[in-house]
């Protein structure tokens, strides 16, 4: 009869209902996800040569991302976690190799999706090679706008770009007394430290400075004592450098040996390292550098970890007491958006990722990761360290600050 | 008028690295006639053993060099005697390319042994100097300058005024009637390239003091060398003191008192500096003219 | 009567694989292996699929084959001067950024945009004009001065290249992307390969061929005997440079980027010198083999962070047994005038060594 069956089918259907809502309320939701493919994610990386050092900080970056990540689980595509396999090729830090691997990386070892190399030329190359293959590529150590600037589709960058690197040393300066007036400005001349230096001199008028000296040298050079004199005989309040870490070691050691007494230093790499203090014992204190992220940063996570929590996490997996640089974290800022844009497109479908991505505004403990219409991300600030004592301490802006600045820099034969 | 001064000063400084360096290669160019792309590695080694010696064992730099010469002066004879005495008649791309060889392997061996990390050596003397009239005179690299001096004058004295420097200058002069005469060629060319290299190790040892260093930083050094010698003419010591110390100025001079020119182009106006020279005046400043 | 002659007439019993036989049947699998490389990637390309084919090649493969092509022109230029003049230029990349530059600049919206066929046909021009230019004074120098001053011009002009706007600056220019344009730069650098060995057969068979040989013997006789040493050297270095410009143009449109770092690359620089050598300078063929094992062997080994320094040092270590015991490439042993042996390594020492 009609009546008895459907009464049959109401009962099924309500067992049917409380056996599962029993086996989700058990199982806490898990039971609720299954498990699919892995995801294979591909990294071109300079393990080896000229840019091995910053290279290996950013493989750490990814790695504690993967670690976390395959401890969830796996990234939740729509209730199904997918365990990430991280394949890394080591580019030697060749721009040419890198493009050729981040090809074998797709065609050959199946990554769906691609990370960033390290470096501006080496970005640059790879990014060609995921627009032309439509991966998308996030990144987080090329901060050169150039690339940003080429209407690529499928390349995203975490980071904020080269041309605010030294604009918050620039700001913080300008609140400091007595207000120094006049800036020096020497730049290695490749292309990321050009954009910085670019940028401050286009910047530096608009908060009272003068710049009295500005010049270029060659990438890698270590005989900087000329220019250094140069900067000196226009007597320079602010002395500003972008370039690399040995560079920044030479003017500061040219600087020592001219006694070139400027009322605040800062250069855009280098202090941020542990090599810098090494190299330069008590001389490096009271330097300034523009950075990406300190551990200090007060910033939101929405997800993932704290600042505190990362710098904890950072040093258990590394066995180390230094704090992560911010090459490690603008890198697991990369691996976060990507993760975050799968999670909500609810697809590992290229394209669908490729339009998260582009849509995406998330807080990290990186800060805020958007992305303007060029795939790079203007929504971050730069914050500005100071080396006091030895130590690093975040001094600007004020609302994340763990210390003030100390100025003025006392003369070297004060000190 | 005082930053012109304080600009030759330091062009004179690093002239005196810059004397270091090129001693070595001017050497082994005269005498093997081999153009060693090796020998930037053969500083960067002696630069290395420096650090070692401070780092670990709390040696001076400039102490440490005696030890570090007698070392590279070692490996020098060994590499000659074993490798490099094989090629000495092959065509000269041949020894080009062997010792473009020998470079990678030993840039190479230190990057496994000691990473790319940069190291440094940073005496308690270090940053001070002295002053006259404003002008900064900074102590180490007054004192680098006095060893490179020291380092030519040795090298010279023993090419003019021993019978191994007769020797070496007869090999240099003809090898076959040096052959004849009873010269062992073997020995005297692995001698010549030992003394090159315990000359280049002594560079090193200085150029750590100056800057930090990192297995391939001694690239740079081999092509400035190149044009010191071709600067200052192959053949004599002083002809590579002149070279050097005029190479030094040039390239500070150039860098930061030609308005307009910035440091920027200081790879391109060496290089143009060379080639000039090679085309208007091929034995250099003080050569003879073959 | 004389006694009868005992001549004996020696007649060959024609075996079946005697030497002639066997290596024309090597080269003629050679040329069949060559033709099988070239076309498969075509299996790659849509059509294909509609009818079926298998994909034999996959992207990444393309991409290793278009580099060795590359390299095969550029290791066959340096050849002409290198190896058939005796001139060992250790600045030919100048000539491969000049070319890069070139398309570069010439493809850009913002400078020339010029079409992409045009911007190739310039790519030779401007490198072969810079040679011409250069070549008039820096080939008064002989040796060791000639090798350095080659490399020095091209760090410097990757310097110039480096503080120009116009040239991309430190930035480096972006040519547009051309999407699923794989296949055809990928068969537009064998084109270019098969012409730099056409051109090198065509000038190692003409008399411009034998003046260049003359010169690299004695430059003095050869002057003596009528052969302008002067024009022949800045044609083959003229020549050297358009093809090598040729590589780089192609090389900057494929690679959507180029900055002075890879346009005047040091690697890309030594590299096709030991290709040269390694295959064997002054012949044929002795470049294109050389290109094609070394760059394979370079391909083969990329990306694997263990093995990257003891590759390195695993290079200067060939690089110091051939030099040494092999001094005229692998090609010799295809010729059959020596055999690898004990005897010719030897001999090899006795003639080089001290």
């Amino acid at each position: 009869m009609m009546g008895g069956t459907t009464r049959f089918t109401g009962v099924v259907s309500l067992a049917a209902v409380l056996v599962l809502a029993c086996g989700g309320a058990a199982g806490g939701g898990t039971a609720a996800t299954t498990t699919g493919e892995d995801l294979v994610i591909g990294a071109p990386m300079s393990l080896t040569g000229s840019q091995s050092k910053e290279g290996a900080l950013a493989r750490q970056g990814y790695d504690m991302w993967l670690q976390w990540i395959n401890q969830q689980g796996g990234i939740n595509v729509k209730g199904v976690k997918h365990k990430v396999q991280l394949k890394y090729e080591d580019d030697t830090s060749k721009a040419d190799i890198s493009a050729q691997l981040a090809q074998k990386l797709i065609t050959e070892e199946k990554a769906q999706f691609l990370l960033g190399p390290y470096g501006s030329a080496t970005t640059a190359s790879d990014a060609v090679v995921a627009e032309k293959n439509s991966i998308p590529m996030v990144e987080g150590n090329g901060a050169a706008q150039a690339i940003f600037n080429q209407g690529y589709k499928y390349v995203f960058g975490v980071l904020s770009p080269a041309n605010v690197y030294l604009s918050g040393v620039l700001d913080m300066a300008a609140t400091l007394r007595p207000k120094p007036a006049t800036v020096a400005m020497l730049a290695a001349d490749d292309n990321f430290s050009q954009e910085v230096a670019k940028a401050v001199v286009d910047y530096a008028p608009s908060k009272g400075f003068q710049v009295v000296y500005s010049d270029k040298y060659p990438n890698g050079s270590t005989n900087l004592s000329g220019l250094v004199a140069n900067a000196k005989a226009r007597n320079p309040d602010i002395v500003l450098n972008s370039g690399h870490l040995q560079e920044a070691i030479a003017i500061h050691k040219a600087a020592k040996d001219l006694k070139l007494d400027a009322k605040l230093s800062a250069y855009s790499v280098g202090p941020s390292t542990p090599d810098f203090i090494v190299a330069l014992g008590k001389d490096a204190n009271y330097v300034f550098d523009g950075s990406q992220w300190t551990p200090q940063v007060k910033s939101t996570a929405s997800f993932y970890l704290s600042s505190q929590d990362y710098v904890a996490a950072y040093k258990k997996q590394f066995n180390t007491q230094d704090d992560p640089d911010y090459h490690v974290a603008e890198s697991t800022a990369a691996c976060l958006a990507l993760q975050k844009a799968i999670e909500n497109s609810g697809s590992l479908k290229p394209d669908k990722v490729r339009d998260a991505l582009a849509a995406l505004n998330v807080s990290t403990f990186f800060g805020q990761i958007r992305f303007d219409s060029r795939g790079i991300n203007t929504f971050k600030p730069m914050v500005v360290e100071q080396i006091q004592d030895g130590k690093h301490h975040t001094v600007w802006p004020a609302n994340v600050a763990d210390a003030t600045p100390q100025y003025p820099t006392p003369s070297w034969s004060g000190r | 008028m005082q930053l012109f001064v304080q600009q030759v000063v330091l062009g004179l400084l690093i002239g005196g690295v810059y004397v270091a360096v090129a001693i070595g290669f001017s050497l082994v160019w005269g005498i093997l006639n081999i153009v060693n792309l090796a020998h930037g590695a053969l500083v960067i080694v002696g630069a290395y053993l420096t650090w070692l010696l401070f780092a670990r064992a709390r040696i001076d730099p400039f102490a440490a060099l005696p030890i570090v010469a007698v070392a590279l002066f070692a490996f020098g004879y060994a590499l000659q005697r074993a490798l490099i005495n094989r090629v000495i008649r092959a065509p000269l791309f041949f020894t080009l390319l062997l010792t473009f060889g020998v470079n990678l392997v030993i840039v190479n061996a230190l990057l496994v042994i000691f990473k790319s990390d940069f190291r440094s050596v940073t005496p308690s003397y270090s940053g001070s100097g002295f002053g006259v009239a404003g002008v900064q005179v900074p102590y180490i690299r007054l004192g680098a300058l006095g060893v490179a001096v020291a380092v030519a004058a040795g090298v010279g004295g023993l090419l003019n005024r021993t019978r191994t420097g007769a020797a070496i200058q007869a090999v240099g002069a003809d090898r076959e009637a040096a052959r004849l005469v009873g010269i062992d060629l073997r020995h005297v060319y692995a001698l010549t390239f030992a003394v090159a290299a315990a000359c280049a190790g002594v560079a090193g040892g200085l150029i750590t003091t100056i800057q930090a260093i990192t297995p391939t930083a001694g690239e740079p050094y081999t092509l400035q060398a190149f044009v010191v010698v071709v600067l200052g003419g192959l053949g004599r010591v002083g002809a590579t003191v002149v070279g050097g110390l005029v190479f030094g100025l040039v390239e500070t001079l150039g860098q930061t008192m030609v308005p307009g020119l910035g440091a920027g182009w200081a790879n391109a106006i060496a290089f143009a500096i060379l080639v000039l020279v090679l085309i208007v005046r091929p034995q250099g400043l003080m050569g003879r003219v073959a | 009567m004389p006694p009868p002659s005992s001549e004996t007439i020696l007649v060959e019993r024609p075996r079946l694989l005697d030497r002639r036989r066997l290596r024309r049947l090597l080269v003629l699998l050679l040329v069949l292996g060559a033709v099988l490389v070239l076309l498969a990637p075509l299996t790659a390309t849509d059509q294909a699929d509609s009818l079926g084919a298998p994909q034999l090649v996959d992207r990444s493969q393309i991409r290793i084959l278009t580099t060795v092509a590359m390299f095969v022109v550029m290791a066959s230029a340096w050849n002409l001067v290198g190896g058939l003049t005796g001139y060992s230029s250790f600045g030919n990349v100048a000539f491969f950024g000049l070319g890069a530059y070139t398309c570069a600049v010439a493809v850009d919206a913002h400078r020339l945009h010029l079409p992409m066929a045009a911007a190739i046909a310039l790519a030779p021009l401007v490198p072969a004009a810079f040679a011409a230019l250069v070549g008039l004074p820096l080939l008064r120098l002989r040796g060791h001065y000639f090798a350095i001053a080659t490399l020095g011009t091209a760090v410097a002009v990757g310097e110039v290249v480096k503080n120009v706007d116009y040239l991309g600056g430190a930035t480096g220019l972006f040519p547009p992307i051309l999407h699923r344009a794989d296949l055809l730069f990928l068969y537009l650098m064998v084109g270019a390969a098969l012409l730099a060995v056409l051109v090198s057969r065509l000038i190692l068979r003409s008399r411009f061929g034998y003046g260049l040989i003359a010169i690299r013997e004695n430059e003095e006789a050869a002057g003596v005997i009528g052969v302008n040493t002067t024009m022949y050297k800045v044609g083959a270095f003229a020549v050297a440079a358009a093809l090598t410009g040729l590589a780089g143009g192609l090389f900057a449109l494929w690679n959507s980027f180029i900055n002075q770092e890879l346009g005047f690359s040091l690697d890309f620089n030594i590299q096709m010198i030991l290709m040269a050598v390694l295959g064997g300078a002054g012949t044929l063929f002795g470049p294109v083999l050389g290109a094609i094992v070394l760059e394979l062997l370079i391909q083969n080994l990329a990306g694997r962070s263990d093995v990257a320094v003891y590759a390195q040092i695993g290079l200067g270590l060939l690089l110091a047994v051939t030099v040494i015991f092999v001094p005229r490439g692998i090609v010799a042993f295809f010729g059959g005038g020596s055999r690898l042996s004990v005897a010719h390594l030897r001999r090899s020492l006795r003639e080089t060594g001290v």
